[in-house]
């Protein structure tokens, strides 16, 4: 079988919105390449976008593992990301207000922790009661988080922020020097711009492999975590909690677990930030950070983490294409509220006309041995059987 | 006395929240969702009244410091808010096949379309009514309490608002109607009362009610576009500590609500209001923590009571 036969039935294979979606990928990338080739799209900044990719990415699987799975509605997004900004730069920057000046990895265990605690200490009360009013809660609770970085400066440095924040490598044994320690490279490209890639291109580079690692990891775990037994109750409890509970699962732990599991992968986005940014402040926690993951998650397929991935993909397309928009003097109005609307209209339309997102979960959640064993239709019809054993 | 500012103070902005949570709490027991597109409503009344009084004028006379053309606004705004809420509800959640939940993440992107749009007409920066600030009231001064005309003028008329709804609920057909679908939307159906219409006046009652809050919040403090957003949370609060689906649960919610946040400020000197303790005792809690106070209590209400004070049991 030739390459092009099989990339033919692997074609055939997937469904209209998967091909859709592939479509949309591969344009999408032709452009940022044509981008980068031309010189319209700088090198560093392009893995800048990268990065807020993954980090978006990142989020919205943590979330995806509260609300696809389990059918937690956590608004706190914003907070459980701080958190992780904030745990990491604490700690790690020199100009901290509390002990600065560790090693970043002191610092994601730091930011690990605290947003394990937080997690308690939202679920703790909300996650017995109804969906709803963990949506409140949360929100409420995330705006608390949000008062106290702002005001506690003694804390926290207050709306200063903080500076100082080394990079995640910094300390290790090779990666700390490889960006100083690598050449400048430069690329001709016929027909384009002339490239330059200097120490800010390989600090860029370092940084989305650690996002890349990051992703994959937690894309890894919790594809595995989603397909154990465990990844089946939350599942159920999504669907129908009266039937988990009737089924002896103690729903509350459940949940309980699930939700933690979520935040931390937010505050591992977090951590990254930090140290991406190399500066954290109070508006990082703004709640508009929630609202896009969220719409990333539902644009994307609740419970589908190939969903999530494609939809912080399209946030930042929307986040950064927005931005663009300022360089022309023409449109009649604030551009900001453009990106607020546009949010706006996609979380309408999609909950209007498909509810289940673009790339709704599918085989994803099963093992693909029970699909490739199961019989394409069952041995007796449904009809029958139900009509020969029911009394009804 | 420090604490009878403080009350006087809760008691304004209390009358704000309730005009909110009334609204919301109508709107969660008849249509069946959380909505979040209801602070952004308030504030959708407040720029329509900043509208239509900047282009109207004070039509001459003026009761407790307010304009008679500013009334004419107000009424104008709540009309707007009530058009906006029908609207929505024909065009967006009318047909919508999801669950409450679905409906509740909707609500969210329609709240952002609605900020989205009055901050392109209007700018992000705050806004005031063309009215003039007012000294406060001169007898009240020698007790502490400083209050001006205007706030007396919000605190009635949401009294008069409030005693209307009391008297729409309880005394008119549509009321009885709107309390029967509260109670069991399909033995309201199989009753013979025509829901959809009940819905649409829940709305227009809902929205209405939170137009003049938004008109009233901005007369207290500044029109900005995130004003109602800001408030929400605070509404929410009332509406889950009064019990949801409970109208008279959340006017205590929001009383409550009002209260504690305008109190938290006495918490950084609780020493001046009590006098067992010693004069500068305080604890490290500032003004700005108002909001966050008031979540917590909620929490905490959750914690132990979650049907609220007046809801049933969940």
């Amino acid at each position: 079988m030739s390459a092009g036969t099989r990339l033919q039935t692997a074609w055939a294979d997937l469904t209209r919105a998967e091909q859709g979606v592939t479509g949309f990928i591969v344009g999408f990338a032709a452009l940022l390449l044509f981008g980068l080739l031309s010189g319209g799209l700088a090198p560093t900044y392009f893995l800048y976008l990268v990065g807020i990719a993954g980090m978006y990415a990142l989020l919205s699987f943590g979330l995806n593992s509260q609300w696809g799975f389990t059918g937690l509605i956590n608004f706190s997004v914003a907070a459980f990301f701080g958190i992780g900004a904030y745990g990491a730069a604490l700690t790690t920057a020199d100009s901290s207000p509390l002990a600065g000046g560790f090693n970043p990895l002191v610092g994601l265990l730091v930011a690990l922790v605290l947003a394990a605690v937080l997690a308690l200490l939202i679920g703790i009360p909300t996650l017995r009661l109804r969906a709803d009013y963990l949506a409140i809660a949360s929100l409420g609770l995330a705006e608390v988080v949000r008062t106290i970085v702002k005001n506690e400066s003694q804390w926290t440095n207050g709306t200063a922020g903080v500076r100082g924040i080394p990079s995640f490598f910094e300390g290790w044994p090779v990666l700390a020097t490889f960006p100083e320690a690598m050449p400048g490279l430069e690329i001709f490209v016929p027909f384009g711009a002339r490239i330059v890639l200097g120490t800010s291109f390989w600090s860029a580079l370092l940084n989305v492999s650690l996002v890349l690692i990051f992703v994959g990891v937690s894309y890894a775990l919790l594809r595995r975590v989603h397909r154990s037994p465990w990844g089946r109750v939350l599942r159920t409890i999504r669907s129908d909690e009266d039937l988990a509970r009737a089924l002896g699962k103690h729903t509350y732990s459940f949940k309980m677990q699930s939700f933690v599991l979520g935040s931390l992968i937010m505050a591992l986005a977090g951590v990254f930030y930090a140290h991406l940014n190399l500066f954290v402040s109070p508006g990082d926690l703004d709640p508009i950070t929630t609202f896009y993951v969220w719409v990333a998650v539902i644009l994307g397929g609740s419970g589908s983490n190939r969903g999530a991935l494609f939809g912080g993909f399209v946030i930042v397309a929307i986040r950064e294409g927005t931005r663009f928009l300022n360089e022309f003097a023409w449109i009649p109005f604030d551009v900001a509220p453009l990106r607020l609307l546009m949010i706006g209209v996609l979380i309408v339309l999609v909950m209007r006309f498909r509810p289940q997102g673009v790339l709704p979960p599918q085989r994803e959640l099963i093992w693909p041995s029970a699909v490739d064993e199961a019989p394409s239709r069952p041995d007796s019809g449904v009809r029958e059987a139900k009509a020969g054993g029911g009394d009804e | 006395m420090v604490l009878l500012d403080h009350l006087a103070s809760g008691l304004i902005f209390s009358s704000i929240i309730v005009l909110g949570s009334i609204g919301l709490s109508l709107v969660y027991s008849i249509a069946d969702f959380a909505n979040f597109a209801h602070g952004d409503t308030m504030t959708i009344g407040a720029y329509t009244s900043l509208v239509t009084f900047g282009a109207i004028g004070g039509l001459g006379g003026a009761v407790l410091g307010i304009p008679f053309g500013f009334f004419v606004a107000l009424v104008v705004g709540m009309a707007m808010a009530a058009l906006v809420a029908i609207v929505t509800e024909k065009v967006v959640y009318e047909g919508m096949d999801v669950d409450s939940i679905g409906l509740l993440i909707t609500s969210i992107g329609v709240a952002f379309v609605y900020r989205a749009v009055i901050q392109m007409g209007f700018g992000a920066d705050a806004v005031r009514y063309d009215i003039q600030a007012l000294r406060p009231i001169e007898w009240l001064l020698p007790y502490n309490v400083r209050v001006t005309e205007h706030d007396v003028a919000i605190v009635v008329s949401a009294a008069v608002l409030v005693t209307g709804l009391h008297v729409l609920l309880q005394y008119t057909d549509l009321g009885r109607k709107m309390r029967a679908m509260a109670d069991n939307p399909d033995l309201a159906r199989v009753s013979g009362i025509r829901i959809d219409r009940i819905k649409l006046w829940t709305w227009v009652i809902g929205a209405g009610l939170a137009g003049a809050g938004g008109v009233f919040l901005g007369l207290y403090n500044l029109l900005s576009p995130r004003m109602g957003f800001n408030l929400l949370l605070l509404i929410f609060a009332a509406v889950i500590l009064g019990g949801i689906g409970s109208v008279y649960g959340a006017m205590a919610g929001a009383l409550l609500i009002g209260m504690i946040h305008e109190l938290t400020p006495l918490l950084s000197q609780l020493g001046r209001v009590f006098t067992f303790l010693p004069e500068g005792f305080g604890l490290p809690i500032g003004n700005q923590y108002g909001s966050a106070i008031a979540f917590v209590i909620m929490v905490i209400v959750l914690l132990f009571r979650p049907q609220g004070i007046a809801g049933e049991a969940v």
